[in-house]
């Protein structure tokens, strides 16, 4: 006979009761599982597109706020506010290179996908892209795509793709990258003005500087040459991060109103035990089970709970996460989690912090009805009919 | 009378819940060591309260318990739950097994409570159920044994940490008279390894097994 075995079999005697209770701090954990890992997904996701966006610098329409700044790291679809007369201003300034972006959305098989209307060859070399397949050509008949959406959509050199009423031919598939470059559609800069009437504005303008150490000085330049808003990669990444992090909070904080309400759950269970096993607590007096004694058993179940619907609350948690992930990728605040990378399937830091909590938690939920089990009189418990 | 294990001197309890009860007033006696004594009388009368009082289950108003001159009414709940683990047993009257467990686990939780290595429980309770009879019904729960059965369990259990003094209430309170036969042969064999056992009942079988006998009218011992 062990400590733990005497623990167990308490704990088990009522299996319907076991199981339900088990279930309560389950759901809580699991909750806190899917959210720390869609959250931990979210967050490395937003850190590897500001890194593969390849520019130090970001040119945004004068008052944009930052969930518009959000949208450009996701490739979601963005007003046209900057003309091309301010891009060519930009260009004027030595010693940095610019790419405009028009972000906009088109449907393929009835989904929404990203567009991005660029420059093709100083995008090209901009981004270093390689084609997989096809030809890399871009004009009136012509657009290219990211492997992604021809995976996604089944989509061939050659194949025809309609957009907004117009057919484009696909002259070839980009080589894999390994993030959101691979789940757009490219097109034209011209044409997509022209398709989206877009007149000659532009999304965004991304810049790249040759001389690192005098960003400051090339914000400024540009700023006096143009009447714009200019964004370091850093600050960019820095407020996206802000605003992600307080929704993640605040989820964080629902989550744990699900674990504290497990936690009740817990104390009710442990009371109810505690006034149907009076005379056993008696007998345990009896046989020389100390204060201490009495008041670890009872410590000891709750912890039992908690580890083990923590344990079913983390599996729970990341399968829940990776099967969710693809549906609730469809806002700008969750648009990168709906890529296949973003979310692991476990995450040993995760692991380690949802069970150590619901131990912690689920002890301290315990410690009142242990309390009062350890103050029971054995003789009053034996006398208890 | 020389060496008593056990004396109780002035042993008052009073029960005040908003009604005052005096269920035992001003006792004083003493157990021999090795004897094996009844405490006798009508229900009601205090029979039980003095013996939960002479095991440390209960403290008393007023008045003092010495086991071997150690005064029991001054020892620390911790102290106290060391020496039920280590130096008493009790069988009560409805048994009182732990429901969840086996007969073999029964016996080896007093064991687990006074510190013995697991290795070593199981083959001391596998001993003692032998002894009192049970060794097919080791891994039997208490509700697949009958009432005799889980008394001879119960003193299994008193009996796993070799303590020096058995303290029985009613022990035969619940059984036939078949099973009361069997049970008091398990004392008699408890009682000639040295034991010092005292028993409250109403039995007169019982009180026949008695070499002393002390009589509660009252909450008072009747003089003998």
């Amino acid at each position: 006979m062990s400590y733990w075995k005497l623990v167990w079999k308490n704990l088990t005697r009522r299996r319907s009761r076991f199981v339900f209770t088990l279930s309560a701090i389950a759901v809580g954990i699991a909750s806190v599982v899917t959210l720390l890992s869609l959250g931990t997904g979210l967050e490395a996701e937003i850190r590897k597109q500001a890194d593969v966006l390849g520019a130090n610098l970001v040119v945004t329409p004068r008052g944009w706020c930052a969930y518009e700044q959000i949208s450009v790291l996701t490739g979601e679809s963005l007003p046209e506010a900057i003309p091309s007369e301010t891009v060519r201003a930009i260009e004027r300034i030595g010693g940095l290179e610019a790419v405009p972006y028009l972000t906009q959305r088109a449907v393929l098989h009835n989904q929404p996908v990203p567009l991005v209307g660029i420059l093709p060859e100083r995008m090209r070399a901009f981004k270093n892209w390689r084609v997989a397949r096809g030809d890399y050509r871009l004009d009136g008949s012509h657009v290219v795509v990211g492997s992604g959406i021809s995976d996604r959509f089944r989509l061939a050199v050659g194949d025809t793709v309609r957009i907004r009423g117009q057919e484009f031919a696909v002259s070839g598939i980009l080589e894999q990258v390994g993030n959101r470059d691979d789940l757009a559609v490219y097109m034209d800069l011209a044409v997509a003005q022209r398709l989206y009437g877009a007149g000659d504005k532009v999304s965004f303008v991304a810049v790249r500087v040759d001389d690192i150490g005098r960003t400051d000085d090339y914000i400024a330049a540009i700023q006096s040459a143009a009447d714009v808003d200019v964004v370091s990669d850093k600050q960019l990444l820095r407020s996206v991060l802000a605003i992600v992090g307080s929704v993640g909070n605040a989820l964080q904080l629902i989550a744990a109103v699900a674990v504290l309400a497990a936690c009740f759950g817990i104390t009710n269970t442990m009371m109810t035990a505690i006034y149907e096993r009076r005379r056993e607590i008696g007998i345990l007096g009896a046989l020389g089970a100390g204060r201490g004694t009495v008041f670890s058993v009872f410590v000891g179940e709750s912890a039992v709970y908690g580890l083990l619907g923590g344990i079913a609350g983390v599996v729970a948690g990341f399968a829940f996460s990776y099967f969710a992930a693809p549906y609730i990728g469809q806002n700008e605040f969750t648009a990168f989690v709906g890529s296949e990378q973003s979310v692991s399937v476990f995450d040993l830091g995760i692991t380690i912090q949802a069970l150590v909590f619901a131990v912690l938690v689920a002890s301290l939920s315990g410690v009142y009805p242990a309390l009062r089990a350890a103050r029971l009189s054995p003789v009053e418990a034996i006398r208890y009919e | 009378m020389s060496d008593p294990i056990l004396r109780a001197e002035g042993l008052t309890k009073v029960y005040d819940g908003g009604y005052r009860t005096v269920a035992l007033e001003d006792v004083t006696l003493e157990i021999p060591r090795g004897s094996l004594t009844c405490i006798m009388g009508p229900s009601g009368h205090g029979k039980s309260t003095l013996l939960h009082l002479l095991g440390g289950l209960d403290r008393p108003t007023s008045g003092r318990v010495y086991l071997d001159g150690e005064d029991l009414t001054a020892a620390s709940p911790r102290r106290l739950a060391g020496i039920r683990s280590r130096r008493l047993g009790f069988v009560f009257q409805f048994f009182n097994l732990l429901p969840m467990l086996t007969a073999l686990e029964n016996v080896q939780t007093a064991m687990l409570l006074a510190g013995v290595p697991r290795r070593e429980q199981e083959a001391r309770a596998r001993e003692l159920l032998r002894l009192v009879g049970l060794e097919d019904k080791l891994h039997a729960k208490p509700n697949q044994l009958s009432g005799g059965q889980r008394q001879r369990v119960a003193i299994a259990r008193a009996l796993a940490n070799d303590p020096d003094l058995l303290l029985m209430d009613e022990p035969t309170g619940n059984l036939d008279s078949r099973s009361e036969e069997d049970l008091l042969e398990q004392v008699r064999a408890v009682h000639a390894r040295g034991k010092t056992v005292v028993i409250v009942t109403h039995s007169d079988t019982v009180a026949a097994l008695a070499e002393r006998t002390v009589t509660i009218r009252d909450g008072r011992v009747v003089p003998g």
